[in-house]
């Protein structure tokens, strides 16, 4: 299981780390630093999400305030993360960065995203033990 | 709660899950952020190289997705629950007949939001005959208030299944 763990945690940051070539790249190659906003775009996107889960009690079934919190939470997760694939499509339409740097940063963001999200879901199974 | 259901079809069970849900709240948020980021390429392409007309977006443009963001705010703010509440429940202060106010003009200002839209679409872009990409800007503002139209009623489902979802477990 330690081992597994291991091997998953590696490829997880081979990913990250590709995600970040592809942003990167197609920031520098065509020289406008447009794109690194998708990366603090898709870093932000799990906060809104883990800040009211803090704030509610999803056990809470009576008062319906606490449910309201959490999808008050996922409402803005839902938006940041729309919005990392829709700020390069923007920037490409209105040609401040080229369409090649479009589609590296939406893939790049999307890898970046993706990888986050699964290190959280196994973070997290390995809590429930 | 059986025999006083209105209509013929029954919700599938599936959508009572908190699965259901809570997909139905994210995918609220995304069609949000898809109408904003319509009217923001509006916005941004209108003032590129790309615009050849002399056409600009202004705080006009914006209105009606204001309004129509209003409306929803309003819509998903209210308590569900209160609404359904009959004349003897809450019937000390009225809540129910509040609700059903406040709703009103929570769907007024939707609904004329997406009217605003389709009045700048057609009294600026297609009356003075505008060739099509700068076109494109006129069309944009009706796609995003569709859209938040389509995002508000996306979340008032989900949060719908919410109260049924809890009407279940505490039973």
């Amino acid at each position: 299981m330690p081992q597994a763990g291991l091997k998953t945690i590696i490829a997880l940051s081979f990913v990250l780390a590709v995600g970040f070539l592809l942003v990167i790249l197609s920031c520098a190659l065509w020289r406008s630093y447009y794109p690194l906003l998708v990366v603090a775009t898709y870093v932000l996107a799990p906060v809104p999400n883990w800040i009211c889960g803090h704030c509610a009690n999803p056990d809470d079934f009576v008062e319906s305030t606490g449910a309201a919190v959490l999808d008050l939470g996922r409402f803005c997760t839902g938006f940041l993360v729309v919005m990392g694939i829709a700020l390069p499509i923007v920037l490409a339409h209105s040609s401040l960065i080229s369409v090649p740097a479009m589609i590296m940063s939406v893939i790049g963001g999307l890898l970046i995203y993706g990888t986050i999200i699964s290190f959280t879901m196994f973070f997290q199974e390995e809590q429930e033990f | 709660m059986e025999e006083d259901r209105l209509w013929k079809f029954r919700r599938p069970e599936w959508m009572n899950s908190v699965w259901a849900r809570s997909a139905g709240v994210y995918a609220a948020g995304g069609l949000f952020s898809l109408a904003f980021y319509t009217l923001l390429d509006a916005a941004v392409w209108s003032k590129s190289a790309r615009n050849g007309s002399d056409l600009h977006v202004g705080f006009v443009d914006w209105l009606p997705f204001i309004f129509s963001s209003l409306g929803m705010l309003i819509i998903n703010s209210v308590e569900k629950a209160r609404l359904s509440a009959d004349s003897y429940a809450y019937s000390g202060s009225a809540v129910a007949w509040k609700a059903r106010v406040v709703l009103f003009l929570g769907f007024a200002a939707l609904a004329g939001g997406m009217a605003g839209g389709v009045t700048i679409c057609v009294l600026r872009y297609v009356v003075p005959g505008v060739p099509f990409p700068a076109m494109g800007m006129g069309v944009e503002n009706v796609v995003a208030n569709a859209l938040v139209g389509l995002s508000s009623v996306v979340l008032w489902v989900s949060q719908n299944m919410e109260d049924e979802y809890a009407y279940n477990l505490a039973l």
